[in-house]
């Protein structure tokens, strides 16, 4: 291996750990520590071998090899992009029902009405 | 998710003159009317002074506001609520709409906080609910012909009522008016998830999808410069498409 190939497989290498630490410790849910380790492990093995692309490329029918690896790499960054846009929709919802409630408990505070959970009350 | 909602509509009737409007508003002063608010210090005041006179029950929510919306909102008399954070005017008028439920409310009206609704269209607005006709009644600007609508506020809205006909499968010629009123039954059923401006036509939806009955009612709106300056650009439609379409595809 050359340089280049050692520094790129070594950073994959502790990615990996990192990543399946993660996953032990609960941080990540198993479906993802398994998409990133197979990310890592493609990107190893397309260092390693640089030909092994070229093999898959023609087998898709793409053209070279660096070619596909640049595909590939839009179509994770686009899956990755989803599932953060996903997960920053969630916690913005949770945000506003975090909101509307202290809005509301504060109006009952205020109209002597500290059990927002009690029945509803007529209006005077 | 089929559009049960049965369509009535009450055009071509020119309705009670404002006379007997105003003396049916005097007769049943009972609807709530929810207002969300974000930086409408200007206004405010006298939207909720013009309302409380004929509706003693007005909620604003501040929806976080940098100015004195809440303190102008809370000196003209109505109880308003306050959301620390700016949520959106869906999440805003989902917060009043809950409150007004606690609080025991049998009509709930949304208005808008800039001034552009009229109070004197509320009673022919309400009726439709109050005499059992239907559980929701939606304000329209395209049924009642008085209106002058900017050209390009006027396609944009047109170009939104067939985004709607096709998205919610619901016929409407107004589906983006702020002035609504519904039943607490309906009000119970609303639950606004998109926070921001697709609310609009997230409501459109869940009136559709709840099977209930609903009317369209011409109403006015003003546009001011004022109204025009603090209201959504046209341009913001598209965003507003995305935000609505991105909430039907993720839950």
């Amino acid at each position: 291996m050359n340089l280049f190939q050692s520094l790129v497989v070594g950073l994959f290498v502790v990615l990996a750990v990192f990543t399946v630490s993660a996953g032990m410790r609960g941080a990540v849910r198993k479906r993802i520590v398994a998409f990133w380790l197979s990310v890592w492990l493609a990107g190893s093995v397309a260092v390693i071998w640089p030909h092994s692309t070229a093999v898959i490329a023609h087998a898709l029918g793409i053209g070279r090899g660096a070619d596909l690896v640049l595909y590939s790499s839009v179509l994770v960054m686009c899956v990755a992009f989803f599932y953060v846009y996903t997960r920053f929709r969630r916690l913005d919802r949770q945000l506003t029902l975090l909101v509307r409630k202290l809005a509301i408990q504060n109006a009952h505070d205020a109209a002597g009405q500290p059990n927002p959970s009690s029945p509803p009350s007529e209006h005077q | 998710m089929g559009a049960t909602g049965r369509w009535m509509s009450v055009t071509g009737q020119p309705g009670p003159t404002s006379a007997t409007g105003a003396q049916a508003l005097v007769r049943r002063p009972r609807a709530t009317i929810v207002i969300a608010a974000y930086n409408e210090a200007e206004s405010i005041a006298e939207v909720v002074r013009e309302l409380i006179e004929i509706y003693p029950h007005v909620i604003v929510v501040d929806d976080g506001s940098e100015d004195d919306t809440a303190q102008r909102a809370r000196a003209a008399g109505a109880s308003v609520l306050t959301h620390l954070i700016n949520r959106g005017q869906g999440a805003a008028l989902q917060t009043g709409v809950s409150y007004a439920l606690a609080r025991g409310a049998e009509i709930i009206v949304t208005f808008d906080a800039d001034g552009q609704h009229d109070v004197a269209d509320l009673p022919e607005l309400i009726a439709p609910i109050e005499r059992g006709d239907a559980e929701i009644s939606l304000g329209s600007r395209f049924l009642s012909r008085r209106e002058r609508i900017p050209l390009v506020r006027r396609v944009v809205l047109r170009l939104a009522v067939l985004f709607m006909r096709v998205t919610s499968r619901v016929r409407l010629s107004d589906a983006h008016n702020g002035l609504r009123a519904f039943s607490r039954r309906a009000a119970s059923g609303l639950d606004l998830k998109l926070d921001r401006m697709a609310h609009a036509s997230e409501i459109v939806d869940q009136v559709a999808a709840s099977g209930l009955p609903y009317v369209e009612v011409p109403v006015r709106v003003r546009y001011t410069d004022y109204s025009l300056k603090k209201g959504q650009k046209s341009t913001a439609a598209l965003r507003v498409a995305f935000d609505y379409l991105m909430g039907r595809l993720i839950r």
